[in-house]
């Protein structure tokens, strides 16, 4: 049963190994000269330039909102009702300063390597909310992709979109424009629910902008939603998933609502008290959640993603799987020949970052030395939010199969415990008797284990947990 | 000397002159410096101090003219404050330049107004005996003042009756507004059972609500002290102050030792300098010591060099000779200060002499065991705990493991604020951090096989077939406790509360009620003062001596976290009190352990039977569902953050319990 839900991403994710290369070029890079070496040096070839090392994701930030959403601690510029006035041929100066300025990052930024033989395979238009920002500024953003990076023909281009903000005719221009992929920020189907979070659009509009979708023709969709809201109840969440399956979009997020610092709910609420639903209650929203969709023929392919076969995010995929990507726009996080990079979150410092990208005064991502150890927290990190799991094969490649025991042996008690699954090279689970026989056996472990999962929904729902016990083996 | 001009040449003259200023004495580096700077004033002040170098000469004083005497009171009286101003007014410390409490050296002694270690200072003072009248006090022969500090806690009884031996006579300071409390009567007795002249000092008469009357009557009645014999004084603003000195020179006796007899001195204390090792306050008692000569201990056996030999003035100032009656420094060879034991009688090597009287080898009333909070700082723990022990032999130290908390140390201790002065000093003067295991004090257990143990540590107390506990005993504690008579009921049901036993109950004045109690060490071991304290409104005071040991129903208290005892949380209690002690350390253990991945039981059971139990339910949710836009830092940075946690926490089994758990443990009574 699991092998055969598996199956379908196994069979639709080409099994082009990108963060195996990427990390495995990195490990050699910098791979301390350390015990790891007697380890299974063997199968690590003497360094050559990595065949495709390279970012073929980009990040594109629209951090424009109509107000901020009361949970929400993103990068963003809330415009307020004035920009509703202008005529329909003149943009709104903040749009078209901020979308120059972000071309700008774009054609600064150095191409690194052989790039001009990769174009872009995703783009995604993050936000804010990308969908207030006028189709031809979208349009100039990926002109100026194409002509800096080249975009695939058959890439994923995907934009969020609010409900509220976008009409028959936007959408269908986007898509002229070559977007593919719309995720559409439902959040709730309940009227009281939206209101609490300060939301900008009623559940009126939601159902417009559903509507709007299915004429447009837009085929590969997801629709968001956020559990543990206040004073959600378990009805109201059962509602939000059968509304949401009604829809029947290709793709479905799942977001538990986090109280960030700085919120208007940081200020207001504490998690796990009252109005928020207490841990036991938002743990059944995950389980049913995961229940509901599974049920109807969606795919838990990471925490908080489910997909209808082959609709995964291809985007996000690359976050999971520690690839490279570009980001550009206000505090956005780029991650390019094994650095990690936010741009400021506030516009003026962003404008000037900007400038001095362009003055050749920032050296991009020069401090490239990281340590094995961050790059494989980065790796178990990433994996074990995906149903795929931690490639096991690749990773003993690039840091050797002893911390592949010391993990299996530090998470004995949650594969017993059913938390944490082991599978073999045809994704089968292995039962627990099996697990006991490898355990004794080292070279056995080698043979028999191909992958580590977190299981779904009770592994998935305490997966930080028991990835900071993995932090612990990997750096104790 | 060499090294003292090197010293010199390094540092600039301002430069030393301010950490001069900082007078931080304890430190051994500033102790030399100072030393220097009075090298120094003597060789280039323009004005030779001649009259400084002839007190210094010890043969010009005979016993008639030495005076050794000690100060004590009950915390907060005012005693070292009192020493800070006849230290002043003798011209041994300039006012104003020396730190408050300057005899107090140690952090925790400031910060808790307390003294731990007793220390020595010389003093010179002018004065006509039997002529107070006359003023020319620059003909009036010089007499040597010895001021022997003590500490005033219970726990270290046994030291301060040491320094009290040293001693002919002591000011006994009382609060003129709190008049006689607790500690100012078990200190009373240690100096009347010393045949002490007591000085009766009844301080801080400046307050507003002082009563110095009252205090008289009470004196009166209590230690048929004359009430014309109290001085009236304020350390505070000098008040009385000039008639303390006198009154120490005329009512006190000359200390009583014979010059001509071979050399006995008494080991008051010790500790530790970097440079010269072990140093020795001693009071020569009989006979001379000069340096150069070969010394023994009566204690041990063991037989020493004196390399240097001096009086504290209040800083080491070396005289190469020390006389009869005279209270001073001796450096000798000792490695460490376990060899300096408190009370030994030293004396000249191949000389026969009777050793002095009251020598007692350490007893440790408290026992812990001490683990480093992180379980590879083991190795850290051991050197801090090794370079504290130098300046505190009175601590013993054993190895021991444990299957909860990893290898630690046992430390026995002379009671609870010598443990707690321990436990901070390893903390601030050695950077350690710590888990504590419950207190627990020396019981002895009879098997019905015949044998008998001293226990210790709980875990020791194993269930074994065959040999079963036949008898027990617990050590005990008579309490002194002083209160205002409305709070009589409520102090009467803590100590029946605590398996108290009523031995005396008098008014010492119309308001103030004395209650003697016999108590079991164990129950005033933990949280017993605090809770004193808090049921009078802070108006008891407290104080305790050792009793005998009495047989008790003693049971071990086991707790169990899913199933398996954890030795390290194991207590001994009174049978009666196992169900309550079991239901407050499991609620305790209930309140401070997180929720974990699994569901936790926690049990306390006597044997196999269980007296209290709860349970932790496991944690249903720990994940981040949310879009990052690719941003991954920050979470990397939040399970980081919960994988150094779980670090800092100590494993039991499947369990992690942080270390708040411990030290919440050590509050259960």
């Amino acid at each position: 049963m699991l092998k055969s839900s598996l199956a379908p991403i196994l069979s639709i994710i080409p099994m082009k190994p990108k963060y195996p290369v990427a990390c495995l070029s990195l490990c050699k890079a910098f791979r301390p000269s350390s015990v790891r070496d007697n380890v299974s040096v063997n199968a690590v070839e003497p360094f050559e330039p990595p065949p495709k090392s390279y970012p073929t994701s980009a990040y594109i930030h629209l951090p424009f909102c109509r107000k901020r959403c009361r949970y929400c601690d993103f990068p963003i510029v809330a415009l307020g009702s004035s920009s509703a006035n202008l005529p329909d041929d003149i943009d709104d100066p903040r749009f078209l300063n901020y979308v120059q300025l972000l071309c700008r990052e774009i054609e600064a930024t150095k191409v690194l390597k052989s790039d001009n033989n990769s174009p872009l395979e995703t783009v995604f238009f993050g936000g804010g909310t990308p969908s207030l920002v006028p189709p031809r500024l979208v349009s100039k953003i990926l002109e100026t992709l194409t002509s800096k990076f080249g975009v695939n023909s058959n890439a994923e281009i995907s934009i969020e979109m609010d409900p509220g903000t976008f009409d028959a005719q936007k959408l269908s221009d986007l898509l002229n424009l070559g977007v593919n992929r719309v995720s559409l920020g439902v959040q709730a189907f309940q009227e009281e629910l939206l209101k609490a979070c300060g939301r900008a659009h009623s559940l009126k509009e939601v159902y417009e902008a559903i509507e709007i979708i299915g004429s447009c023709g837009a085929s590969n969709w997801s629709l968001d939603l956020i559990s543990s809201l206040p004073h959600q109840t378990s009805e109201m969440w059962k509602e939000s998933l059968e509304c949401a399956i009604k829809a029947e979009p290709t793709h479905v997020s799942v977001y538990d609502l986090q109280v960030e610092k700085g919120t208007k709910f940081g200020l207001l609420y504490k998690p796990g008290e009252f109005p928020l639903p207490d841990d036991t209650l938002s743990a059944e929203f995950y389980k049913m959640s995961s229940k509901t969709l599974c049920n109807t023929g969606y795919n838990h392919y990471e925490i908080s993603s489910y997909c209808k076969k082959g609709y995964e995010c291809q985007h996000n995929l690359t976050y999971w799987k520690n690839g490279y990507y570009h980001a550009f726009g206000l505090g956005s996080a780029s991650h390019l020949d094994g650095v990690r990079f936010s741009r400021p979150r506030k516009m003026k410092e962003y404008a000037s970052y900007v400038q001095n990208l362009e003055d050749g005064a920032l050296i991009q991502h020069e401090n490239g030395q990281k340590d094995a150890k961050d790059l494989e927290m980065d790796v178990v990190m990433l994996s074990l939010r995906t149903s795929k799991g931690l490639d096991l094969t690749s990773f003993r490649e690039c840091f050797g199969s002893c911390l592949v025991l010391s993990l299996c042996k530090t998470f004995r008690p949650y594969i017993e415990s059913g938390h944490v699954l082991l599978l073999d090279d045809k994704r089968r689970v292995l039962v627990i008797e099996e697990f006991w026989s490898v355990l004794s056996n080292e070279s056995k472990i080698e043979e028999e284990v191909a992958f580590i999962r977190l299981s779904d929904p009770d592994g998935f729902l305490l997966s930080n947990e028991l990835i900071s016990i993995a932090f612990g083996v990997i750096s104790p | 000397m060499g090294s003292l001009i090197r010293a010199s040449r390094s540092r600039k003259q301002s430069n030393y002159l301010y950490i001069l200023s900082e007078s931080n004495t304890f430190n051994p580096i500033l102790r030399r410096l100072n030393w220097l700077r009075s090298i120094l004033s003597r060789e280039f002040c323009s004005h030779p101090r001649q009259k400084d170098d002839n007190i210094a000469d010890l043969s010009q004083y005979p016993t008639e003219r030495i005076r050794n005497f000690s100060i004590i009171a009950h915390v907060d009286h005012g005693k070292s404050t009192l020493a800070d101003r006849l230290l002043e007014l003798t011209g041994t410390i300039k006012r104003g330049l020396g730190q408050p409490q300057y005899l107090d050296k140690l952090q925790v002694e400031r910060e808790r107004g307390i003294t731990v270690k007793a220390q020595t200072a010389t003093m010179f003072h002018r004065h006509n005996l039997g002529a107070p009248d006359v003023d020319n006090t620059q003909e009036a022969p010089s007499y040597l003042l010895n001021l022997i500090d003590t500490p005033g806690h219970v726990d270290f009884s046994y030291e301060v009756s040491r320094s009290l031996a040293a001693c002919q006579g002591a000011l006994l300071v009382v609060d003129a507004a709190q008049g006689v409390q607790a500690q100012t009567v078990a200190n009373f007795y240690l100096a009347f059972e010393s045949n002490l002249s007591i000085i009766p000092v009844i301080n801080k008469i400046d307050q507003p609500t002082a009563d110095p009357q009252r205090v008289k009557d009470q004196l009166m009645s209590m230690f048929d002290l004359d009430p014309a014999d109290a001085l009236l004084t304020s350390a505070k603003t000098g008040l009385g102050l000039e008639h303390v000195l006198p009154a120490v020179i005329e009512r006190i006796p000359p200390p009583p030792g014979i010059s001509t007899s071979n050399l006995r001195m008494l080991l008051l204390d010790s500790y530790y300098d970097e440079y010269k090792g072990v140093i020795c306050h001693v009071a020569v008692v009989d006979g001379a010591l000069r340096k150069g000569d070969k010394i023994s201990s009566a204690a041990t056996g063991q037989s020493y060099d004196v390399l240097d030999v001096g009086f504290m003035n209040p800083e080491l100032k070396s005289t190469g000779m020390l006389f009869t009656g005279q209270v001073g420094y001796v450096v000798s060879g000792m490695r460490s200060t376990k060899e300096a034991r408190i009370g030994d009688t030293l004396f000249l090597a191949r000389s026969v002499v009777e050793p002095l009287p009251g020598f007692k080898p350490v007893q440790h009333m408290v026992f812990s065991g001490l683990y480093p909070a992180d379980g590879s700082d083991f190795e850290a723990l051991n050197s801090a705990i090794e370079r504290l022990t130098c300046n505190d032999a009175s601590v013993s130290v054993t190895k021991e493991s444990s299957t909860a908390l990893g290898l630690g140390f046992r430390c026995g201790f002379l009671g609870l604020l010598h443990m707690d002065v321990f436990h901070q000093r390893l903390e601030q003067e050695h950077g350690a951090s710590i888990i504590s295991t419950i207190p627990t004090v020396p019981y002895i257990f009879e098997f019905t096989d015949g044998s008998k143990m001293k226990v210790q540590n709980p875990a020791a107390l194993t269930a074994d077939a065959g040999k079963r506990v036949k008898k027990c005993w617990e050590p005990t504690v008579s309490a002194t406790i002083i209160i205002p008579s409305e709070y009589v009921g409520a102090v009467i049901t803590l100590c029946s509360d605590r398996r108290g036993e009523q031995l005396e109950y008098t008014f010492i004045d119309s308001q103030r009620v004395l209650l003697k109690y016999r108590l079991p060490l164990r129950e005033i071991v933990v949280d017993f003062y605090n809770e004193l304290k808090s049921i009078t409104s802070g108006y008891a005071s407290l104080d305790y001596e050792d009793a005998d040991y009495q047989t008790s129903d003693l049971v071990k208290l086991d707790i169990l976290l899913n199933g398996l005892p954890v030795d390290a949380m194991a207590t001994i209690v009174h049978n009666l009190k196992a169900q309550r002690v079991g239901r407050e350390l499991v609620d305790k253990l209930k309140k401070f352990i997180d929720r974990q991945m699994f569901e936790i039981t926690i049990q306390a059971a006597i044997g196999s039977k269980i007296v209290a139990r709860e349970t932790i339910s496991a944690m249903r949710k720990n994940v981040i569902a949310k879009c990052y836009g690719g941003d991954i830092t920050r979470k990397k940075k939040l399970l980081e953050k919960q994988k150094e946690g779980k670090k800092r926490m100590k494993r039991v089994g499947s369990v992690d319990i942080p270390q708040e758990a411990f030290h919440e443990l050590l509050k259960v009574g």
